[in-house]
Protein backbone atom coordinates (compact mmCIF):
# COMPACT_ATOMS: atom_id res chain seq x y z
CA UNK A 1 0.00 0.00 0.00
CA UNK A 2 1.65 3.60 -1.16
CA UNK A 3 1.11 6.79 0.22
CA UNK A 4 -0.71 7.87 -3.20
CA UNK A 5 -3.30 5.08 -2.95
CA UNK A 6 -4.11 5.72 0.68
CA UNK A 7 -4.70 9.42 -0.41
CA UNK A 8 -7.42 8.65 -2.75
CA UNK A 9 -9.59 6.60 -0.32
CA UNK A 10 -12.52 6.39 -2.54
CA UNK A 11 -15.71 5.23 -1.38
CA UNK A 12 -16.68 3.13 -5.03
CA UNK A 13 -18.22 0.14 -3.99
CA UNK A 14 -16.58 -1.72 -6.69
CA UNK A 15 -13.65 -1.52 -4.53
CA UNK A 16 -15.53 -1.57 -0.98
CA UNK A 17 -14.21 -5.33 -0.11
CA UNK A 18 -13.17 -4.39 3.43
CA UNK A 19 -14.56 -4.14 6.65
CA UNK A 20 -13.85 -1.06 9.20
CA UNK A 21 -14.43 -2.30 12.37
CA UNK A 22 -15.51 0.88 14.52
CA UNK A 23 -16.21 -1.21 18.17
CA UNK A 24 -17.62 -4.12 19.64
CA UNK A 25 -21.02 -4.53 21.31
CA UNK A 26 -22.81 -6.94 23.04
CA UNK A 27 -25.81 -7.67 20.65
CA UNK A 28 -27.23 -11.19 19.35
CA UNK A 29 -29.18 -9.25 16.63
CA UNK A 30 -28.34 -7.61 13.55
CA UNK A 31 -28.32 -3.33 13.61
CA UNK A 32 -28.35 -0.70 11.23
CA UNK A 33 -26.73 2.88 12.66
CA UNK A 34 -27.43 5.11 9.82
CA UNK A 35 -25.27 5.97 6.80
CA UNK A 36 -22.35 7.37 9.31
CA UNK A 37 -19.45 5.68 8.26
CA UNK A 38 -15.44 6.59 7.46
CA UNK A 39 -15.24 7.74 4.10
CA UNK A 40 -18.12 9.88 2.90
CA UNK A 41 -21.13 8.45 5.04
CA UNK A 42 -20.95 4.52 4.71
CA UNK A 43 -23.89 2.38 6.11
CA UNK A 44 -22.72 1.40 9.60
CA UNK A 45 -24.35 -2.39 10.46
CA UNK A 46 -23.43 -5.14 12.75
CA UNK A 47 -21.53 -8.29 12.02
CA UNK A 48 -22.44 -10.89 15.23
CA UNK A 49 -20.41 -13.99 16.61
CA UNK A 50 -22.56 -15.68 19.41
CA UNK A 51 -24.13 -12.48 21.31
CA UNK A 52 -20.97 -10.21 20.35
CA UNK A 53 -21.21 -7.65 17.43
CA UNK A 54 -18.67 -5.85 16.00
CA UNK A 55 -19.77 -2.17 14.48
CA UNK A 56 -18.50 -2.38 10.79
CA UNK A 57 -18.75 -0.25 7.63
CA UNK A 58 -17.79 -1.45 3.95
CA UNK A 59 -14.91 0.19 2.69
CA UNK A 60 -11.96 0.18 0.43
CA UNK A 61 -8.90 -1.44 1.57
CA UNK A 62 -6.69 1.64 2.16
CA UNK A 63 -4.51 3.16 5.30
CA UNK A 64 -6.90 6.13 6.66
CA UNK A 65 -5.08 8.96 7.93
CA UNK A 66 -5.86 10.26 11.28
CA UNK A 67 -6.76 13.65 9.78
CA UNK A 68 -9.71 15.35 11.82
CA UNK A 69 -12.48 14.45 9.57
CA UNK A 70 -12.04 10.75 9.59
CA UNK A 71 -10.92 10.98 13.29
CA UNK A 72 -14.40 12.52 13.92
CA UNK A 73 -16.04 10.03 11.62
CA UNK A 74 -14.63 6.94 13.42
CA UNK A 75 -15.60 8.75 16.82
CA UNK A 76 -18.85 9.85 15.73
CA UNK A 77 -19.92 6.23 14.65
CA UNK A 78 -18.63 5.18 18.42
CA UNK A 79 -20.40 8.16 20.26
CA UNK A 80 -24.06 7.29 18.22
CA UNK A 81 -23.80 3.28 18.99
CA UNK A 82 -22.77 4.22 22.85
CA UNK A 83 -25.89 6.18 23.19
CA UNK A 84 -27.35 2.06 23.59
CA UNK A 85 -24.09 0.04 24.09
CA UNK A 86 -21.66 -0.17 26.17
CA UNK A 87 -18.94 -0.63 24.02
CA UNK A 88 -15.16 -1.75 23.27
CA UNK A 89 -13.43 0.32 20.95
CA UNK A 90 -10.95 -0.08 18.37
CA UNK A 91 -8.11 1.10 17.16
CA UNK A 92 -8.59 4.37 14.26
CA UNK A 93 -7.80 2.61 10.89
CA UNK A 94 -8.65 -1.15 11.81
CA UNK A 95 -9.87 -3.07 8.65
CA UNK A 96 -10.39 -6.53 8.35
CA UNK A 97 -10.62 -8.12 4.38
CA UNK A 98 -14.05 -10.13 4.76
CA UNK A 99 -17.05 -10.50 7.18
CA UNK A 100 -15.16 -13.87 8.15
CA UNK A 101 -11.85 -12.77 9.37
CA UNK A 102 -14.21 -9.87 11.37
CA UNK A 103 -16.18 -13.04 12.85
CA UNK A 104 -12.86 -14.76 13.50
CA UNK A 105 -11.87 -12.08 15.98
CA UNK A 106 -14.94 -12.18 17.84
CA UNK A 107 -14.37 -15.72 17.95
CA UNK A 108 -11.02 -16.06 19.19
CA UNK A 109 -11.28 -12.78 21.60
CA UNK A 110 -14.60 -14.04 22.57
CA UNK A 111 -13.60 -14.01 26.35
CA UNK A 112 -11.62 -11.10 26.69
CA UNK A 113 -14.45 -9.10 25.21
CA UNK A 114 -17.06 -10.54 26.76
CA UNK A 115 -15.12 -9.62 30.33
CA UNK A 116 -13.92 -6.43 29.49
CA UNK A 117 -17.92 -5.40 27.94
CA UNK A 118 -18.95 -7.02 31.58
CA UNK A 119 -16.40 -4.51 33.50
CA UNK A 120 -17.24 -1.31 31.19
CA UNK A 121 -21.25 -2.32 31.55
CA UNK A 122 -22.71 1.08 32.24
CA UNK A 123 -19.37 3.04 32.54
CA UNK A 124 -18.35 5.99 30.38
CA UNK A 125 -15.57 8.03 30.44
CA UNK A 126 -14.82 12.02 30.74
CA UNK A 127 -11.64 14.17 29.37
CA UNK A 128 -10.30 16.73 31.29
CA UNK A 129 -7.40 19.12 30.48
CA UNK A 130 -6.51 21.88 32.22
CA UNK A 131 -4.51 24.76 31.31
CA UNK A 132 -3.12 28.07 33.35
CA UNK A 133 -2.13 31.38 32.12
CA UNK A 134 1.63 31.50 33.39
CA UNK A 135 1.85 35.27 34.13
CA UNK A 136 -1.43 35.24 36.34
CA UNK A 137 0.46 31.99 38.53
CA UNK A 138 3.64 33.97 38.57
CA UNK A 139 1.82 37.15 39.62
CA UNK A 140 -0.49 34.39 42.37
CA UNK A 141 2.94 33.50 43.93
CA UNK A 142 4.27 36.76 43.67
CA UNK A 143 1.37 38.27 45.90
CA UNK A 144 1.38 34.81 48.50
CA UNK A 145 5.17 33.80 48.66
CA UNK A 146 6.22 36.24 51.40
CA UNK A 147 10.55 35.09 49.98
CA UNK A 148 10.11 35.52 46.79
CA UNK A 149 7.78 38.76 47.48
CA UNK A 150 11.21 39.94 49.06
CA UNK A 151 13.96 39.20 47.01
CA UNK A 152 11.54 40.70 43.87
CA UNK A 153 11.19 43.98 45.78
CA UNK A 154 15.19 43.86 46.84
CA UNK A 155 16.10 43.37 43.38
CA UNK A 156 13.91 45.89 41.98
CA UNK A 157 14.94 48.26 44.81
CA UNK A 158 18.17 48.03 43.80
CA UNK A 159 18.04 47.18 40.40
CA UNK A 160 21.36 48.27 39.78
CA UNK A 161 23.39 46.82 41.84
CA UNK A 162 21.31 43.74 42.63
CA UNK A 163 23.64 40.41 41.37
CA UNK A 164 23.01 38.13 38.87
CA UNK A 165 22.64 35.68 41.75
CA UNK A 166 19.97 36.74 43.18
CA UNK A 167 18.02 36.96 39.49
CA UNK A 168 19.26 33.16 39.62
CA UNK A 169 17.75 32.35 42.88
CA UNK A 170 14.79 34.40 42.24
CA UNK A 171 13.94 32.21 39.49
CA UNK A 172 14.90 28.90 41.09
CA UNK A 173 12.08 30.16 43.73
CA UNK A 174 9.71 30.86 41.38
CA UNK A 175 10.02 27.61 38.87
CA UNK A 176 9.77 25.86 42.39
CA UNK A 177 7.11 27.58 43.15
CA UNK A 178 5.37 27.11 40.10
CA UNK A 179 6.08 23.39 40.08
CA UNK A 180 4.42 23.13 43.63
CA UNK A 181 1.38 24.48 42.93
CA UNK A 182 0.64 22.83 39.91
CA UNK A 183 1.00 20.20 42.00
CA UNK A 184 -1.50 21.34 44.44
CA UNK A 185 -3.56 22.31 41.93
CA UNK A 186 -3.88 18.80 40.27
CA UNK A 187 -3.69 16.85 43.71
CA UNK A 188 -6.80 18.70 44.91
CA UNK A 189 -9.03 18.54 41.59
CA UNK A 190 -8.27 14.49 41.82
CA UNK A 191 -9.39 14.83 45.21
CA UNK A 192 -12.42 16.11 44.68
CA UNK A 193 -13.02 14.05 41.14
CA UNK A 194 -12.47 10.72 42.86
CA UNK A 195 -16.12 10.82 44.49
CA UNK A 196 -17.51 11.30 41.68
CA UNK A 197 -15.53 8.91 39.88
CA UNK A 198 -14.48 5.35 39.27
CA UNK A 199 -10.83 5.22 37.98
CA UNK A 200 -8.96 7.79 36.27
CA UNK A 201 -5.58 7.80 34.29
CA UNK A 202 -3.44 10.15 33.42
CA UNK A 203 -1.55 10.86 29.72
CA UNK A 204 1.49 13.41 28.84
CA UNK A 205 0.56 16.69 28.97
CA UNK A 206 0.22 18.75 25.43
CA UNK A 207 2.55 21.71 25.03
CA UNK A 208 3.78 24.29 27.98
CA UNK A 209 0.82 25.14 29.32
CA UNK A 210 -1.33 22.10 30.27
CA UNK A 211 -0.85 21.03 33.60
CA UNK A 212 -3.37 17.84 33.27
CA UNK A 213 -4.29 15.76 30.99
CA UNK A 214 -6.83 13.38 32.08
CA UNK A 215 -9.23 10.62 31.76
CA UNK A 216 -12.14 9.57 34.48
CA UNK A 217 -14.13 6.65 34.31
CA UNK A 218 -17.51 7.67 35.24
CA UNK A 219 -20.86 5.53 36.04
CA UNK A 220 -23.40 6.13 33.64
CA UNK A 221 -25.75 7.02 36.77
CA UNK A 222 -23.34 9.22 38.65
CA UNK A 223 -23.24 11.48 35.02
CA UNK A 224 -24.51 14.15 36.58
CA UNK A 225 -22.86 14.58 39.81
CA UNK A 226 -19.52 14.16 38.17
CA UNK A 227 -20.71 16.96 35.64
CA UNK A 228 -21.97 19.15 39.01
CA UNK A 229 -18.54 18.39 40.09
CA UNK A 230 -16.00 19.79 37.39
CA UNK A 231 -18.36 22.64 36.89
CA UNK A 232 -17.66 23.71 40.74
CA UNK A 233 -14.26 23.17 40.34
CA UNK A 234 -13.61 24.60 37.63
CA UNK A 235 -15.22 28.10 39.25
CA UNK A 236 -13.07 27.66 42.21
CA UNK A 237 -9.99 28.28 39.96
CA UNK A 238 -11.60 30.22 37.40
CA UNK A 239 -9.75 32.82 37.12
CA UNK A 240 -6.10 31.12 37.45
CA UNK A 241 -7.54 27.84 35.15
CA UNK A 242 -8.78 27.10 31.89
CA UNK A 243 -10.88 23.38 31.90
CA UNK A 244 -11.64 21.98 28.49
CA UNK A 245 -13.72 18.89 29.74
CA UNK A 246 -14.85 16.55 26.58
CA UNK A 247 -17.53 13.92 26.52
CA UNK A 248 -19.11 11.12 27.54
CA UNK A 249 -16.81 9.46 25.81
CA UNK A 250 -16.34 5.50 25.19
CA UNK A 251 -13.84 4.26 27.59
CA UNK A 252 -10.63 4.65 25.50
CA UNK A 253 -8.14 4.39 28.28
CA UNK A 254 -9.43 2.11 30.51
CA UNK A 255 -9.86 -0.51 27.94
CA UNK A 256 -6.46 -2.33 27.23
CA UNK A 257 -6.90 -5.47 24.95
CA UNK A 258 -3.67 -6.21 23.46
CA UNK A 259 -5.14 -8.02 20.02
CA UNK A 260 -2.80 -10.67 18.09
CA UNK A 261 -3.43 -9.34 14.95
CA UNK A 262 -1.28 -9.66 11.68
CA UNK A 263 -1.27 -8.04 8.26
CA UNK A 264 -3.15 -9.40 5.75
CA UNK A 265 -1.55 -8.32 2.73
CA UNK B 1 43.08 -12.49 15.43
CA UNK B 2 44.35 -12.00 19.00
CA UNK B 3 44.61 -8.37 20.58
CA UNK B 4 48.24 -8.07 19.74
CA UNK B 5 47.46 -8.71 15.55
CA UNK B 6 45.17 -5.79 15.68
CA UNK B 7 47.41 -3.39 17.71
CA UNK B 8 49.75 -4.55 15.45
CA UNK B 9 47.89 -3.99 12.34
CA UNK B 10 46.35 -1.11 13.50
CA UNK B 11 47.23 1.47 10.83
CA UNK B 12 45.27 -0.75 8.51
CA UNK B 13 42.47 -2.15 10.43
CA UNK B 14 41.82 0.95 12.88
CA UNK B 15 40.22 2.96 10.65
CA UNK B 16 38.53 -0.03 9.07
CA UNK B 17 36.95 -0.70 11.94
CA UNK B 18 36.44 2.64 13.65
CA UNK B 19 34.35 3.59 10.30
CA UNK B 20 32.27 0.65 10.52
CA UNK B 21 31.30 1.22 14.36
CA UNK B 22 30.26 4.44 13.36
CA UNK B 23 28.17 4.11 10.44
CA UNK B 24 26.36 1.24 12.55
CA UNK B 25 25.51 3.53 15.08
CA UNK B 26 24.79 6.16 12.54
CA UNK B 27 22.81 3.86 11.18
CA UNK B 28 20.83 2.77 14.64
CA UNK B 29 20.48 6.67 15.35
CA UNK B 30 19.19 7.67 11.73
CA UNK B 31 16.73 4.35 11.48
CA UNK B 32 14.89 5.34 15.08
CA UNK B 33 14.41 8.80 13.76
CA UNK B 34 13.09 7.77 10.50
CA UNK B 35 10.54 5.09 12.09
CA UNK B 36 9.51 6.94 14.97
CA UNK B 37 5.95 8.42 14.96
CA UNK B 38 5.92 9.22 18.57
CA UNK B 39 6.58 12.80 17.74
CA UNK B 40 4.73 12.93 14.68
CA UNK B 41 1.65 12.12 16.88
CA UNK B 42 2.66 14.57 19.62
CA UNK B 43 2.92 17.43 16.85
CA UNK B 44 -0.82 16.22 15.81
CA UNK B 45 -2.02 16.50 19.54
CA UNK B 46 -0.58 20.06 20.05
CA UNK B 47 -1.92 21.68 16.83
CA UNK B 48 -5.32 19.98 18.07
CA UNK B 49 -4.67 21.89 21.18
CA UNK B 50 -3.53 25.03 19.44
CA UNK B 51 -7.20 25.51 17.67
CA UNK B 52 -8.90 24.44 20.39
CA UNK B 53 -7.54 27.82 22.19
CA UNK B 54 -7.60 29.74 19.18
CA UNK B 55 -4.17 30.47 18.99
CA UNK B 56 -4.60 29.21 15.27
CA UNK B 57 -7.54 29.70 13.12
CA UNK B 58 -8.94 26.39 11.11
CA UNK B 59 -6.89 27.08 7.43
CA UNK B 60 -3.66 27.23 9.31
CA UNK B 61 -4.78 23.86 11.09
CA UNK B 62 -5.80 22.45 7.71
CA UNK B 63 -2.34 23.20 6.19
CA UNK B 64 -0.49 21.94 9.01
CA UNK B 65 -2.27 19.16 9.34
CA UNK B 66 -1.38 18.05 5.59
CA UNK B 67 2.38 18.27 6.89
CA UNK B 68 2.03 16.16 9.52
CA UNK B 69 0.04 13.39 7.37
CA UNK B 70 2.94 13.59 4.75
CA UNK B 71 5.62 13.28 7.88
CA UNK B 72 3.15 10.14 8.87
CA UNK B 73 3.16 8.55 6.10
CA UNK B 74 6.86 8.54 5.15
CA UNK B 75 7.42 7.01 8.89
CA UNK B 76 5.38 4.26 7.61
CA UNK B 77 7.17 4.01 4.72
CA UNK B 78 10.33 3.48 6.23
CA UNK B 79 8.63 1.25 8.83
CA UNK B 80 7.59 -0.96 5.78
CA UNK B 81 11.22 -1.00 4.44
CA UNK B 82 12.79 -1.66 7.70
CA UNK B 83 10.47 -4.74 7.97
CA UNK B 84 8.38 -3.45 10.89
CA UNK B 85 5.00 -3.65 11.88
CA UNK B 86 2.73 -0.57 10.44
CA UNK B 87 -0.72 0.79 12.21
CA UNK B 88 -3.41 0.86 9.77
CA UNK B 89 -4.39 -1.38 6.83
CA UNK B 90 -5.79 -4.85 6.38
CA UNK B 91 -5.29 -7.19 9.68
CA UNK B 92 -6.74 -10.49 10.25
CA UNK B 93 -6.59 -12.63 13.53
CA UNK B 94 -3.06 -14.00 13.59
CA UNK B 95 -2.17 -17.53 12.22
CA UNK B 96 -1.47 -18.34 16.61
CA UNK B 97 -3.87 -16.19 17.44
CA UNK B 98 -5.38 -17.59 20.99
CA UNK B 99 -7.38 -14.83 22.89
CA UNK B 100 -5.04 -13.18 25.98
Amino acid sequence: MTAAESASAETDPAFAEGKYVYCIIRNDRSREFGEIGIGSGARVYTVSHKDLAAVVSDTPIVIYDPTRENVLAHEFVNETVMREFTLIPMSFGTIFRSENDVKALLNSTYQAFTDVLDKMQGKIEFGLKILWDRDLVVAAIERDNDEIRRLKDEITRNAASSTYFARMQLGRLVEAAMEEASNRYVNHIHEQLKEVSVASRSSKVIGDRMILNAAFLVERKDEKAFDEKVKTISLQYEDLLTFKYTGPWPPYNFVNIKLKLEKAT
Amino acid sequence: MGLLTNILLAPFLGPVWGTKWTLEKVDRVVRDQLTDDTPVKEDLMALQMQLETGEIDDDEYVRREAEIMQRLREVREWREKFGMSTSGGPVRVAESGESE
